[in-house]
Protein backbone atom coordinates (compact mmCIF):
# COMPACT_ATOMS: atom_id res chain seq x y z
CA UNK A 1 0.00 0.00 0.00
CA UNK A 2 1.32 3.24 -0.67
CA UNK A 3 0.26 6.83 -0.29
CA UNK A 4 0.97 10.16 -2.58
CA UNK A 5 2.50 12.30 0.01
CA UNK A 6 3.83 15.25 -0.68
CA UNK A 7 7.25 16.73 1.10
CA UNK A 8 10.52 19.23 0.36
CA UNK A 9 13.61 17.52 -1.02
CA UNK A 10 16.17 17.46 1.81
CA UNK A 11 19.52 16.14 0.33
CA UNK A 12 20.20 15.10 -3.60
CA UNK A 13 22.56 12.45 -4.97
CA UNK A 14 22.71 10.25 -7.85
CA UNK A 15 18.98 10.97 -8.45
CA UNK A 16 17.93 10.03 -5.19
CA UNK A 17 16.73 12.28 -2.23
CA UNK A 18 15.76 12.21 1.50
CA UNK A 19 12.37 13.84 1.56
CA UNK A 20 10.95 15.68 5.03
CA UNK A 21 7.13 14.60 4.40
CA UNK A 22 4.03 16.63 6.16
CA UNK A 23 3.30 14.06 8.20
CA UNK A 24 6.49 14.69 9.84
CA UNK A 25 8.78 11.15 8.89
CA UNK A 26 11.27 11.12 6.13
CA UNK A 27 12.11 9.03 3.83
CA UNK A 28 15.39 7.83 1.93
CA UNK A 29 16.12 6.95 -1.41
CA UNK A 30 13.26 8.71 -2.87
CA UNK A 31 13.94 8.65 -6.72
CA UNK A 32 13.40 12.23 -7.79
CA UNK A 33 15.53 11.95 -11.18
CA UNK A 34 12.36 11.56 -13.41
CA UNK A 35 10.85 15.01 -12.34
CA UNK A 36 14.72 16.35 -11.85
CA UNK A 37 13.84 17.66 -8.30
CA UNK A 38 16.55 19.80 -6.74
CA UNK A 39 17.18 20.56 -2.98
CA UNK A 40 14.20 22.61 -1.37
CA UNK A 41 11.71 21.67 -3.65
CA UNK A 42 8.22 20.64 -2.93
CA UNK A 43 7.33 16.80 -4.31
CA UNK A 44 4.41 14.80 -4.40
CA UNK A 45 5.65 11.14 -3.96
CA UNK A 46 3.96 7.45 -4.24
CA UNK A 47 6.22 4.33 -3.31
CA UNK A 48 9.66 5.47 -3.75
CA UNK A 49 9.15 7.45 -7.12
CA UNK A 50 8.92 11.91 -6.86
CA UNK A 51 6.00 12.30 -9.49
CA UNK A 52 5.31 16.00 -9.43
CA UNK A 53 7.39 18.85 -8.23
CA UNK A 54 4.70 21.22 -6.76
CA UNK A 55 4.61 24.77 -6.27
CA UNK A 56 4.27 26.65 -2.72
CA UNK A 57 1.33 27.69 -2.87
CA UNK A 58 -0.50 24.35 -4.36
CA UNK A 59 2.14 22.44 -1.31
CA UNK A 60 0.90 24.23 1.63
CA UNK A 61 -2.81 23.63 -0.03
CA UNK A 62 -2.15 20.03 0.25
CA UNK A 63 -0.52 20.55 3.66
CA UNK A 64 -3.72 21.28 4.91
CA UNK A 65 -5.85 19.36 3.05
CA UNK A 66 -4.07 16.71 4.93
CA UNK A 67 -4.14 18.14 8.34
CA UNK A 68 -7.59 18.44 8.00
CA UNK A 69 -7.94 14.75 7.05
CA UNK A 70 -5.87 13.68 9.90
CA UNK A 71 -8.33 15.70 12.27
CA UNK A 72 -11.33 14.21 11.22
CA UNK A 73 -9.65 10.59 11.36
CA UNK A 74 -8.70 10.96 14.25
CA UNK A 75 -11.92 11.94 15.82
CA UNK A 76 -13.92 8.81 14.35
CA UNK A 77 -14.29 6.48 16.82
CA UNK A 78 -13.57 3.33 13.94
CA UNK A 79 -9.96 4.57 13.93
CA UNK A 80 -9.28 4.72 17.38
CA UNK B 1 -19.15 -12.36 11.90
CA UNK B 2 -16.68 -15.04 13.54
CA UNK B 3 -13.55 -14.04 14.98
CA UNK B 4 -11.86 -16.65 13.00
CA UNK B 5 -13.39 -14.64 9.74
CA UNK B 6 -11.85 -11.16 11.27
CA UNK B 7 -8.80 -12.84 12.11
CA UNK B 8 -7.76 -14.01 8.41
CA UNK B 9 -9.22 -10.99 6.97
CA UNK B 10 -7.04 -9.11 9.33
CA UNK B 11 -4.17 -11.46 8.73
CA UNK B 12 -4.52 -10.79 4.54
CA UNK B 13 -4.35 -7.30 5.14
CA UNK B 14 -1.32 -7.67 7.08
CA UNK B 15 0.28 -9.85 4.64
CA UNK B 16 -0.40 -7.03 1.87
CA UNK B 17 0.35 -4.30 3.91
CA UNK B 18 3.78 -5.58 5.51
CA UNK B 19 5.94 -4.67 2.90
CA UNK B 20 4.94 -0.77 2.12
CA UNK B 21 5.07 -0.90 6.09
CA UNK B 22 8.55 -1.85 6.01
CA UNK B 23 9.54 -0.18 3.02
CA UNK B 24 8.29 3.29 5.05
CA UNK B 25 5.72 4.04 2.01
CA UNK B 26 2.60 3.75 4.59
CA UNK B 27 1.59 3.10 8.17
CA UNK B 28 2.98 3.23 11.43
CA UNK B 29 6.56 2.74 12.07
CA UNK B 30 5.74 -0.71 13.87
CA UNK B 31 6.53 -3.26 11.87
CA UNK B 32 7.46 -5.69 14.67
CA UNK B 33 3.40 -5.80 15.49
CA UNK B 34 2.91 -7.21 12.05
CA UNK B 35 6.11 -9.91 12.06
CA UNK B 36 4.52 -11.51 15.53
CA UNK B 37 1.09 -11.75 14.54
CA UNK B 38 2.23 -12.98 10.92
CA UNK B 39 4.32 -15.35 12.20
CA UNK B 40 1.90 -16.38 15.17
CA UNK B 41 -0.75 -16.66 12.26
CA UNK B 42 -3.07 -14.73 14.92
CA UNK B 43 -4.77 -11.61 14.99
CA UNK B 44 -5.59 -8.95 17.93
CA UNK B 45 -6.09 -5.83 19.41
CA UNK B 46 -2.87 -4.06 19.18
CA UNK B 47 -2.39 -5.20 15.52
CA UNK B 48 -6.17 -4.15 14.11
CA UNK B 49 -5.63 -0.84 15.76
CA UNK B 50 -1.73 -0.72 13.89
CA UNK B 51 -3.49 -1.59 10.33
CA UNK B 52 -6.55 1.32 11.36
CA UNK B 53 -3.11 3.89 10.96
CA UNK B 54 -2.17 2.81 7.71
CA UNK B 55 -3.34 6.09 5.61
CA UNK B 56 -4.97 4.82 2.67
CA UNK B 57 -5.38 1.35 3.03
CA UNK B 58 -7.52 1.36 6.12
CA UNK B 59 -9.89 3.58 4.84
CA UNK B 60 -10.80 1.52 1.33
CA UNK B 61 -10.89 -1.05 4.01
CA UNK B 62 -14.03 1.23 5.72
CA UNK B 63 -15.37 2.01 2.54
CA UNK B 64 -15.98 -1.58 1.05
CA UNK B 65 -16.97 -2.46 4.44
CA UNK B 66 -19.96 0.42 4.82
CA UNK B 67 -21.23 -0.10 1.13
CA UNK B 68 -21.51 -3.55 1.76
CA UNK B 69 -22.76 -3.78 5.39
CA UNK B 70 -19.70 -5.77 6.43
CA UNK B 71 -16.84 -5.01 9.04
CA UNK B 72 -13.52 -3.74 7.06
CA UNK B 73 -11.89 -6.37 8.39
CA UNK B 74 -14.45 -9.06 7.56
CA UNK B 75 -12.44 -11.63 4.86
CA UNK B 76 -14.15 -10.66 2.17
CA UNK B 77 -12.94 -7.27 2.19
CA UNK B 78 -9.47 -6.89 2.49
CA UNK B 79 -9.74 -9.79 -0.33
CA UNK B 80 -11.68 -7.68 -2.49
CA UNK B 81 -9.20 -4.40 -1.90
CA UNK B 82 -5.83 -6.31 -2.57
CA UNK B 83 -6.67 -9.37 -4.58
CA UNK B 84 -10.68 -8.52 -6.20
CA UNK B 85 -13.99 -10.16 -5.63
CA UNK B 86 -17.19 -9.39 -6.41
CA UNK B 87 -17.74 -6.61 -3.36
CA UNK B 88 -16.08 -4.40 -5.80
CA UNK B 89 -18.99 -4.31 -8.06
CA UNK B 90 -21.25 -3.46 -5.16
CA UNK B 91 -19.48 -0.26 -4.14
CA UNK B 92 -21.64 3.01 -5.27
CA UNK B 93 -19.76 4.95 -7.77
CA UNK B 94 -21.05 8.08 -6.21
CA UNK B 95 -19.35 6.85 -2.68
CA UNK B 96 -16.10 5.83 -4.16
CA UNK B 97 -15.77 9.24 -5.51
CA UNK B 98 -16.60 11.55 -2.79
CA UNK B 99 -14.32 9.14 -0.96
CA UNK B 100 -11.65 9.31 -2.96
CA UNK B 101 -12.12 13.23 -2.87
CA UNK B 102 -12.66 13.61 1.04
CA UNK B 103 -10.96 10.60 2.57
CA UNK B 104 -7.33 10.01 0.86
CA UNK B 105 -4.80 12.14 2.03
CA UNK B 106 -2.65 13.84 -0.38
CA UNK B 107 -5.02 13.08 -3.61
CA UNK B 108 -5.47 16.27 -5.65
CA UNK B 109 -9.50 16.56 -5.96
CA UNK B 110 -8.88 18.02 -9.20
CA UNK B 111 -7.01 14.58 -10.56
CA UNK B 112 -9.65 12.15 -8.80
CA UNK B 113 -12.48 14.48 -10.47
CA UNK B 114 -10.98 13.79 -14.09
CA UNK B 115 -10.85 10.16 -12.89
CA UNK B 116 -14.47 9.94 -12.07
CA UNK B 117 -15.60 11.85 -15.35
CA UNK B 118 -13.22 9.45 -18.03
CA UNK B 119 -14.09 5.98 -15.77
CA UNK B 120 -17.31 6.20 -13.61
CA UNK B 121 -18.32 2.79 -13.14
CA UNK B 122 -15.12 1.50 -14.41
CA UNK B 123 -13.29 2.76 -11.32
CA UNK B 124 -13.00 0.51 -8.96
CA UNK B 125 -11.42 0.84 -4.85
CA UNK B 126 -9.47 -2.14 -6.27
CA UNK B 127 -5.71 -1.48 -4.81
CA UNK B 128 -4.22 -1.89 -8.53
CA UNK B 129 -6.67 1.00 -9.69
CA UNK B 130 -5.75 3.11 -6.93
CA UNK B 131 -1.70 2.31 -7.56
CA UNK B 132 -2.14 2.97 -11.50
CA UNK B 133 -4.26 5.65 -11.74
CA UNK B 134 -2.40 7.69 -9.20
CA UNK B 135 0.60 7.11 -11.27
CA UNK B 136 -1.28 7.26 -14.65
CA UNK B 137 -2.78 10.85 -13.65
CA UNK B 138 0.44 12.26 -11.75
CA UNK B 139 2.44 11.24 -14.26
CA UNK B 140 0.74 12.78 -17.69
CA UNK B 141 -0.15 16.05 -15.40
CA UNK B 142 3.16 17.82 -15.41
CA UNK B 143 5.69 15.46 -14.32
CA UNK B 144 7.15 12.70 -16.47
CA UNK B 145 5.13 11.26 -19.47
CA UNK B 146 4.60 7.94 -19.66
CA UNK B 147 5.74 7.78 -22.88
CA UNK B 148 8.93 9.24 -22.84
CA UNK B 149 12.72 7.67 -21.12
CA UNK B 150 11.67 8.34 -17.91
CA UNK B 151 7.94 6.19 -18.18
CA UNK B 152 9.81 3.11 -17.97
CA UNK B 153 10.69 3.42 -14.55
CA UNK B 154 7.17 5.10 -13.58
CA UNK B 155 5.46 1.39 -15.33
CA UNK B 156 8.53 -0.14 -13.42
CA UNK B 157 7.08 1.79 -9.93
CA UNK B 158 3.53 0.78 -10.81
CA UNK B 159 4.29 -2.75 -11.20
CA UNK B 160 6.07 -3.04 -7.57
CA UNK B 161 3.76 -0.77 -5.58
CA UNK B 162 0.38 -2.81 -7.40
CA UNK B 163 -0.52 -6.17 -6.17
CA UNK B 164 0.60 -8.58 -8.69
CA UNK B 165 0.65 -12.70 -8.71
CA UNK B 166 3.15 -15.49 -10.10
CA UNK B 167 3.91 -19.21 -9.84
CA UNK B 168 6.95 -20.27 -7.89
CA UNK B 169 9.39 -21.93 -9.72
CA UNK B 170 12.27 -22.21 -7.16
CA UNK B 171 12.04 -22.29 -2.87
CA UNK B 172 15.39 -21.16 -1.13
CA UNK B 173 15.44 -20.09 2.43
CA UNK B 174 13.57 -16.56 2.25
CA UNK B 175 13.98 -16.28 -1.69
CA UNK B 176 11.59 -17.95 -4.10
CA UNK B 177 11.52 -17.47 -7.93
CA UNK B 178 8.26 -16.61 -9.32
CA UNK B 179 7.19 -16.54 -12.87
CA UNK B 180 4.83 -13.52 -13.39
CA UNK B 181 3.94 -11.50 -15.96
CA UNK B 182 4.98 -7.20 -15.51
CA UNK B 183 3.41 -4.45 -16.07
CA UNK B 184 4.24 -2.88 -19.54
CA UNK B 185 3.64 -0.01 -21.99
CA UNK B 186 3.66 -0.41 -25.39
CA UNK B 187 2.60 2.86 -27.79
CA UNK B 188 0.87 4.23 -25.10
CA UNK B 189 -0.95 1.54 -23.85
CA UNK B 190 -0.08 -0.78 -20.62
CA UNK B 191 -0.55 -4.50 -20.54
CA UNK B 192 0.40 -7.26 -18.94
CA UNK B 193 3.47 -8.47 -21.05
CA UNK B 194 5.31 -12.12 -21.56
CA UNK B 195 5.84 -13.97 -18.60
CA UNK B 196 9.57 -13.41 -17.21
CA UNK B 197 11.17 -15.17 -13.86
CA UNK B 198 12.23 -12.68 -10.56
CA UNK B 199 13.51 -13.24 -7.43
CA UNK B 200 10.92 -12.39 -4.06
CA UNK B 201 11.63 -12.70 -0.79
CA UNK B 202 9.28 -14.50 1.86
CA UNK B 203 8.99 -15.33 5.07
CA UNK B 204 8.58 -19.70 5.71
CA UNK B 205 7.64 -18.87 9.16
CA UNK B 206 4.14 -17.29 7.78
CA UNK B 207 1.54 -19.37 6.57
CA UNK B 208 1.23 -20.98 4.81
CA UNK B 209 4.63 -20.42 3.49
CA UNK B 210 5.83 -23.53 5.57
CA UNK B 211 4.56 -26.13 3.23
CA UNK B 212 5.31 -23.94 -0.04
CA UNK B 213 5.56 -25.90 -3.20
CA UNK B 214 6.50 -25.58 -6.25
CA UNK B 215 4.01 -24.27 -9.28
CA UNK B 216 1.80 -22.34 -6.15
CA UNK B 217 0.45 -19.24 -7.05
CA UNK B 218 1.92 -16.34 -4.95
CA UNK B 219 0.62 -12.55 -4.41
CA UNK B 220 3.73 -10.09 -4.62
CA UNK B 221 3.86 -6.86 -3.56
CA UNK B 222 6.98 -4.47 -3.79
CA UNK B 223 9.04 -8.03 -4.47
CA UNK B 224 7.78 -9.99 -1.46
CA UNK B 225 5.28 -13.03 -1.70
CA UNK B 226 2.48 -12.18 0.48
CA UNK B 227 0.32 -15.29 0.56
CA UNK B 228 -0.69 -18.28 -1.51
CA UNK B 229 -3.49 -17.64 -3.69
CA UNK B 230 -6.27 -20.19 -4.06
CA UNK B 231 -7.66 -21.04 -7.32
CA UNK B 232 -10.87 -18.54 -7.20
CA UNK B 233 -8.19 -15.61 -6.07
CA UNK B 234 -6.07 -16.67 -9.30
CA UNK B 235 -9.06 -15.91 -11.15
CA UNK B 236 -10.30 -12.94 -9.52
CA UNK B 237 -6.82 -11.42 -9.40
CA UNK B 238 -6.26 -11.63 -13.24
CA UNK B 239 -10.30 -10.89 -14.18
CA UNK B 240 -9.64 -7.20 -11.49
CA UNK B 241 -6.21 -6.79 -12.80
CA UNK B 242 -7.28 -6.68 -16.24
CA UNK B 243 -10.08 -4.63 -15.76
CA UNK B 244 -7.81 -2.04 -14.08
CA UNK B 245 -5.70 -1.78 -16.85
CA UNK B 246 -8.31 -1.16 -19.60
CA UNK B 247 -9.81 1.84 -17.16
CA UNK B 248 -6.15 3.87 -16.82
CA UNK B 249 -5.39 3.30 -20.78
CA UNK B 250 -9.22 4.61 -21.07
CA UNK B 251 -7.95 7.65 -18.94
CA UNK B 252 -4.21 8.10 -20.85
CA UNK B 253 -6.51 7.83 -24.02
CA UNK B 254 -8.31 10.59 -23.12
CA UNK B 255 -5.30 12.64 -21.78
CA UNK B 256 -4.26 12.06 -24.99
CA UNK B 257 -6.87 13.74 -27.25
Amino acid sequence: MCITRVGRVEVVAGGKARVAFFDGRTLDGVDVSVVNARRGAYVEVFGNLALTILGQAEAKRRKEAWETIKKVTAQDPLVR
Amino acid sequence: MSSSQKDRGVLLHAKHAFMPNTLGYCGPDERDIIVRHLEGSMGGEDLESMLKRFEAAYPFLRLIGRTTGRDPFDFAVPEAYWIGNGLLEKVDVPDFRDFSRMDLPGRDEREVDRVFKALGSKARPHHTFYVMSTYATASVRDGPSLRNDSGDRVVKAMDSCRVSWGEVTRIGKDKLQVEYSPLTMEEGRLSLGKPKSKSVSYNSRVNPFGNVKLGDPVSIHWDYACDVLTPRQVRNITKYTLLDIQSVNRLLSKRDR
